[in-house]
């Protein structure tokens, strides 16, 4: 059975652009285009790997990264946090946020497949 | 200090008598007593010689009276011969005799021979009491008797003792009698007079100068009191002199006193005022609050001008009026009232008539002013106004009055002290209005800046979104995700994706500099090994080096300490460095060389390319500055990333620098401290 990555980003060509790498990757993908929807969307399928927008409309990434990590099944379920800017402090904002891991804005896709796939092999 | 002398005068005084009289007495002692030894010792000798004369006359007397008696036997005669013979006290022994028979006889009682009888031969030894003396009586030439006759020496002796007293006591009635006159002697003529003149001394050595020396005296003591005299007469002349150079000193000194305290108040008042001028003006140049200045500034003329009140008006020529701004000495009803019926421009009150002449303008009495138009002024009791104007570049801004109960005219020095406060108003009103001028245009300027950074903040992320997309598809196109892409497309695909990766850096660029400019960039301060940093760029650059055959050698300490700081922007610091050298050299080679000393990290870049000239060593950190724009163009610099480099370093507390030789290389060189305070945000 394919391992299901949720994806939460609210912009459509990247959100295009991650379903087209990771389905090309053999991995089903789930998609939610807000902070609320997406942390709806993690406690209904269980993902097996989240990818996190920061900037989001409603709550952001970090809101909704905590409000995830908060549910006690998906505590072990690794959170990418995908940031805009590239900037100092964001790494650490991630983190503290609960997010096992970040790419920065723009990633490229090919470096974000082999990152999945490590948490995932 | 007492003069010794003059405790006991006396003593002093019998001093002199006495050892005069001793001297006197000794020699007198000496002279009597050698005159009694010789008049006793004579008078001893004349009563031997009368004594003996006087046996020698008895004798006589007897050889003459008696041989005619003892011829006839007559004993009657000689026994009163005998008795006559006695009749002289010295004689104590008398015998006559003829042959054997004895004629007379007699002896007196109370001495040695008193016991003796007739026929009794005198004792021997005796001649020393006694005169002993025998004589022979002849009748005519025929010796018939013999008379012996002895005299007592003692009535002698006793008469002698007496006389030898006598003289004793003559030569003590004569020695008292010299002592007694030459004491009245020294003390009349020599004691007294020296006694008088000791105390005219001490009296002249005691500061008496007014009492004459006795003159009265003759001879030496008498020249010796008229030099004395003359010296009081000399020392009191040169001690009034004294006195009165002395009082004259004193009254200079009085005067110069005077004079000191005069100008010392002078003096305060000149430093009162002065120092008024000096906290007026710091408050002017450090204060703002205009209200806080202009309140001081009439509180310091009032006080200072010793009036009782002061108001510093504002005046608006095209309204004309006249505001009070600044009241001191006036209660809050008055003010009301000044602002209500105050001066108004054009009428005769103080204030108006000083701006209208541009100079000070006093009514020193207004009780003897007819045109003074403020009844309120008088009413309040205010006699003695003083007002100067207040001007800026010759435009009238306002005035400065002072209000005194006491009438009097105002001093020039109390004038020129109202128009410096005045002066020094005109500044803080000028100084007020140019910093709200400067506060609004900072604000604005600030807001202006923020508005800008803001603007390319949100517009390089507008940006990037949509070249993130591009970008992306690129990858997955060239991935083949989307099926299998002729090798013609890929390589134009390429060139996408590497046009689209500079727009993004160009983009990143902006953004970072906007973001320190904004003042919203800060540093992730953490924990970092610099030989970590240094490796990973070195091996991010590798690659690219490689391609350009230039070797890249990195020199660095085997232990370098622990860092601390933002150790991504000092990656990007040294990536930008690194990059820039790779990219500017097309042959030689690159040498990164890491030291540490003094509590900082240097790291230097070295690199054998184009160089730059000194023009361009000052711009180089310069934002979109870059050595010719078509060096940016072929390269693919967005020429900020010194800029960015310098900001992060400076960040960091840092300095940032090149040198560089055109033509044959460049060396860039950034310190760091190693460990970087907290709070080392952007300033």
């Amino acid at each position: 059975m394919n391992k299901t990555i949720l994806i939460v980003e609210d912009q459509e060509d990247n959100r295009r652009i991650m379903r087209d790498l990771l389905t090309s990757g053999g991995f089903a993908v789930r998609e939610a285009v807000n902070g609320i929807d997406g942390v709806k969307a993690a406690a209904e399928h269980r993902p097996d790997l989240i990818l996190m927008d920061v900037q989001l409309p409603g709550i952001d990434g970090y809101e909704a990264t905590r409000r995830i990590k908060a549910m006690p099944e998906m505590q072990q379920t690794p959170i990418i946090i995908v940031t805009s800017y590239a900037l100092s402090g964001d790494d650490q904002k991630a983190y503290a946020a609960g997010g096992d891991d970040y790419v920065a804005k723009p990633f490229s896709p090919r470096r974000l497949l082999e990152k999945v796939r490590g948490y995932l092999a | 200090m007492r003069h010794p002398d003059r405790s006991n005068p006396d003593k002093k005084m019998a001093s002199i008598s006495r050892r005069f009289s001793y001297g006197l007495i000794g020699v007198a002692t000496l002279l009597l007593t050698t005159f009694a030894a010789v008049a006793i010792f004579l008078n001893i000798q004349r009563s031997e010689r009368e004594l003996m004369s006087r046996l020698d006359n008895a004798i006589r007397l007897a050889q003459t009276s008696l041989p005619t008696p003892i011829w006839n036997l007559d004993r009657k005669i000689i026994r009163d011969f005998v008795e006559a013979l006695f009749l002289e006290d010295a004689v104590v022994y008398t015998r006559i005799t003829t042959g054997r028979e004895i004629m007379a006889f007699k002896v007196r009682g109370q001495s040695l021979v008193a016991n003796l009888t007739a026929d009794a031969v005198l004792p021997a030894g005796i001649e020393a009491e006694f005169l002993i003396k025998s004589a022979p009586i002849r009748f005519e030439g025929n010796p018939i008797g013999e008379i012996q006759i002895v005299l007592s020496r003692k009535s002698l002796r006793e008469k002698t003792r007496r006389q030898i007293y006598g003289i004793i006591a003559l030569a003590f009635l004569l020695i008292a009698a010299i002592w007694i006159t030459s004491i009245i002697i020294t003390r009349r003529y020599i004691a007294l007079p020296l006694l008088m003149l000791q105390q005219s001394a001490s009296r002249i050595a005691y500061g008496d100068l007014d009492t004459f020396v006795d003159l009265s005296g003759g001879g030496e003591i008498g020249s010796l009191a008229q030099n004395l005299d003359a010296m009081r007469g000399s020392i009191k002349r040169l001690f009034e002199a004294l006195r009165q150079s002395k009082a004259e000193l004193e009254d200079h000194s009085r005067m110069l006193e005077q004079n000191v305290a005069d100008r010392t108040r002078e003096l305060a008042q000149t430093v009162e005022e002065l120092h008024a001028l000096v906290e007026v003006s710091r408050t002017v140049s450090s204060t703002l609050d205009i209200e806080t200045v202009l309140a001081r500034i009439v509180r310091h003329a009032v006080q200072l001008s010793k009036t009782d009140a002061g108001t510093l008006y504002e005046v608006d020529l095209a309204e004309q009026v006249f505001t009070p701004r600044i009241n001191y000495g006036l209660s809050d009803a008055y003010i009301e009232v000044l602002r209500r019926a105050g001066p108004r421009p054009g009428d005769e009150s103080a204030v108006s008539r000083a701006l209208m002449k541009r100079e000070p303008f006093q009514i020193p009495d207004l009780s003897k002013s007819t045109t003074y138009p403020l009844n309120h002024v008088k009413a309040a009791g205010y006699r003695a106004l003083l007002a100067v104007p207040l001007m800026r570049d010759k435009r009238l801004i306002g005035g400065l009055v002072v209000r005194r109960k006491k009438p009097g005219v105002f001093e020039s020095p109390v004038i020129e002290l109202l128009q410096a406060f005045a002066a020094q108003s005109v500044i803080a009103i000028d100084n007020a209005r140019l910093f709200r001028e400067i506060e609004a245009k900072g604000r604005e300027l600030a807001r202006a800046n923020r508005h800008k950074s803001e603007f390319l903040a949100n517009m390089s992320h507008e940006l990037r979104t949509p070249l993130n997309a591009i970008l992306g598809y690129t990858e997955l196109i060239l991935d083949e995700i989307y099926g299998a892409v002729p090798d013609k497309i890929g390589e134009i695909l390429e060139r996408l994706e590497h046009n689209g990766r500079h727009l993004l850096n160009l983009i990143n660029d902006v953004l970072d500099l906007s973001k320190i400019e904004a003042g919203q960039l800060e540093l992730a301060l953490d924990d970092y090994a610099m030989a970590d940093v240094v490796h990973s760029v070195v091996t991010a650059v590798e690659g690219l080096a490689a391609e350009k055959n230039l070797p890249l050698t990195v020199t660095m300490p085997a232990s370098l300490s622990p860092g601390r700081g933002d150790s991504q922007r000092i990656a990007q610091v040294l990536m930008n460095l690194l990059g820039n050298a790779v990219k500017f050299t097309d042959s030689g080679h690159i040498d990164v060389n890491v030291e540490e000393s003094g509590g900082q990290f240097t790291v230097a870049v070295s690199d054998t390319g184009c160089g730059l000239a000194a023009a361009d060593r000052e711009h180089i950190f310069n934002e979109f500055h870059q050595v010719d724009g078509s060096s940016t163009r072929e390269k693919g610099g967005t020429g900020l990333g010194l800029a960015i480099a310098k900001r992060i370093v400076e960040m960091h507390g840092g300095q940032i620098g090149v040198d560089s030789i055109a033509g044959e290389g460049s060396t860039f060189r950034f310190s760091v401290p190693v460990r970087v305070a907290e709070q080392g945000g952007p300033g």
